[in-house]
């Protein structure tokens, strides 16, 4: 791969591009996290009572947390990559200049990275004033780092799905049958105890789920079980999906 | 002057497809070079193989001593892109496409700041420094194009087709930019499909078809060597063909048939139009040799698709 520091470069031209869409993006991209802490945490929260030992909107606050990098990292590595590869042809004109393929990926993957952190921290800042707060200081500081990096592990995966993308219309493949099925399966709206065997170990394949467990421990400052072994899945699909992702999408875009 | 640009048995391969099928040609440092075809004839890709975006798939390519291997950014960081889509930073400004981009060249900013001001000026394009590019018309956008690719002080400048689709005004305007950027000792590499353009701007021509090179040359020295002095295009039916020719025989050094014209090359176009004129023939044009016949003789006058 042939990376270099030129990747601020091209996360730098997405911030000069995304101060003029600031306020749009953050209405999209909290609305939906929104929906579920209102519907699912006000309105069902009052049934449900408690769940693990905690109030069901802070059982769920966290999930909320990653679904939200999750959400916004994915749309922004799917549909405005797209655009810029296609419609504006963007990545040719970069990579006429000393940044390479590889940069131009990277810096992208970078800047969906970075639209994750915000949604997610928008996220976090909503249910503090819901009173739902993390732990301790150290527990946010550590959350800002895990949301970043799972902003890395989905907007590669995304990258990989953009790489073979001939129109818009195939991102509803893997939006509406795998990121959205992927919410619910995850155990973000509710423990995954109860589900058959077969449909745990499905669960225990996508990242949303172990994203969840860590976002949970970080969240309450209790170490669960399997957290390292789901830190230890989400390093390991990060790094492949994000060599993939700049592999798959270079080789689409130089021929 | 010492060679700027050198392939030798340049091949490039897309899957099945042969683009470009074993080319060789020198540019010498300061000239302008033009690369004319039709479309599909390989000309963007070899330029796109020069600045390092196209992998070669055999012979050898050198820009100014160094192996054109993709993504060297040697090569990259001396030159200047004017691409033949106006793949402008749309959701920027005019000042910060420009912006951008000298960052992608590691310019300072201050510096930066400086070249923008000297090349907004150089494109006309001051007045329009905070416009969105969408509001900017066709010729704007171009020229546009062309101070972004000088945001580098390039040492070579490769132009793919940068005035298709500009009103004659707005061309010229392109022209004259080139031209001052040729004698300020920038190396030039053009492709065109307009004759005109090849014939105000390039040093040197090369023909390509088919991705092959047909003929190489300095423009006016083809048209002479290829045509001669004059054309004399005739609107008439196939049947006279013969006729014809024989009365031009002696003063015509070539004829070609295309639908319903018949064209014959002179070295003296008065001598043809006065054996012609006996005839009395309804259609004829007489008319000054142009690189265009040229490059129709030598890709033929058919339609290609």
């Amino acid at each position: 791969m042939n990376l270099s520091y030129r990747i601020y470069y091209v996360f730098l031209r997405n911030m000069v591009s995304f101060k003029r869409f600031i306020l749009p993006t953050f209405v999209i991209s909290m609305g939906q996290p929104l929906f579920y802490l209102l519907t699912f945490g006000i309105g069902m929260g009052a049934y449900m009572g408690y769940l693990g030992g905690q109030p069901y909107l802070h059982f769920l606050v966290p999930g909320v947390l990653v679904s939200s990098v999750m959400m916004s990292s994915t749309f922004e590595c799917l549909y405005d990559t797209f655009v810029k590869m296609v419609h504006e042809q963007l990545y040719d004109s970069l990579i006429a200049t000393p940044v390479s393929a590889d940069d131009a990926i990277a810096g992208d993957i970078a800047w969906g990275a970075f639209r994750g952190l915000i949604s997610g921290t928008l996220m976090m800042i909503v249910a503090a004033c819901m009173g739902v707060a993390p732990v301790s200081p150290v527990a946010v500081a550590l959350l800002l780092v895990f949301m970043a990096y799972l902003g890395v592990v989905f907007g590669s995966l995304a990258m990989i799905v953009t790489s073979y993308a001939p129109n818009f219309d195939f991102f509803s493949y893997y939006t509406e049958l795998f990121i959205t099925p992927m919410l619910f399966f995850s155990g973000l709206f509710f423990p995954l105890d109860k589900f058959p065997q077969w449909l745990k170990l499905l669960a225990q394949c996508l990242p949303l789920t172990h994203a969840v467990t860590v976002s949970r421990a970080i969240f309450r400052g209790i170490p669960s079980p399997g957290l390292m072994a789901s830190l230890g899945y989400l390093l390991a699909v990060g790094v492949v999906a994000f060599y993939l992702g700049i592999r798959l999408m270079k080789r689409r875009l130089i021929n | 002057m010492s060679v700027a640009i050198s392939a030798r048995a340049l091949t490039k391969n897309f899957d099945d497809f042969v683009a470009v099928k074993g080319i060789s040609f020198d540019i010498q440092e300061g000239e302008c070079f033009g690369f004319l075809g039709p479309n599909g004839a390989g000309k963007t890709t070899t330029v796109r193989m020069v600045h390092c975006v196209s992998p070669t798939t055999s012979g050898t390519l050198t820009v100014f001593g160094e192996n054109a291997h993709i993504d060297n950014r040697v090569i990259k960081k001396i030159t200047g892109v004017v691409p033949q889509e106006i793949a402008l930073d749309v959701d920027l400004t005019v000042y910060e496409n420009l912006m951008v981009f000298s960052h992608f060249f590691d310019i300072p900013r201050s510096e930066a700041k400086q070249r923008i001001a000297e090349l907004l000026a150089f494109t006309e394009l001051e007045a329009k420094k905070d416009s969105r590019i969408d509001d900017l018309s066709t010729g704007m956008k171009r020229r546009l194009l062309i101070a972004r690719a000088l945001l580098n002080r390039p040492r070579l400048i490769i132009a793919d087709e940068p005035t298709t689709g500009l009103d004659p005004q707005a061309r010229h305007l392109i022209w004259q930019r080139l031209r001052r950027l040729k004698t300020q000792g920038a190396t030039l590499i053009l492709t065109t499909q307009y004759m005109e353009e090849a014939e105000q701007l390039c040093d040197r021509i090369v023909i390509m078809h088919d991705g092959r090179i047909l003929k190489e040359g300095v423009p006016a020295a083809l048209v002479r060597e290829e045509i001669g002095a004059e054309v004399v295009e005739i609107r008439i039916g196939r049947e006279e063909d013969a006729r014809l020719i024989g009365l031009l025989s002696g003063a015509s050094q070539g004829h070609e048939r295309a639908g319903d014209t018949l064209y014959c090359y002179c070295r003296d176009g008065h001598e043809c139009m006065k054996r012609l004129m006996e005839l009395n023939l309804p259609s004829v044009l007489h008319r000054p040799a142009t690189l265009e016949d040229v490059f129709l003789k030598l890709t033929g006058r058919g339609l290609i698709e």
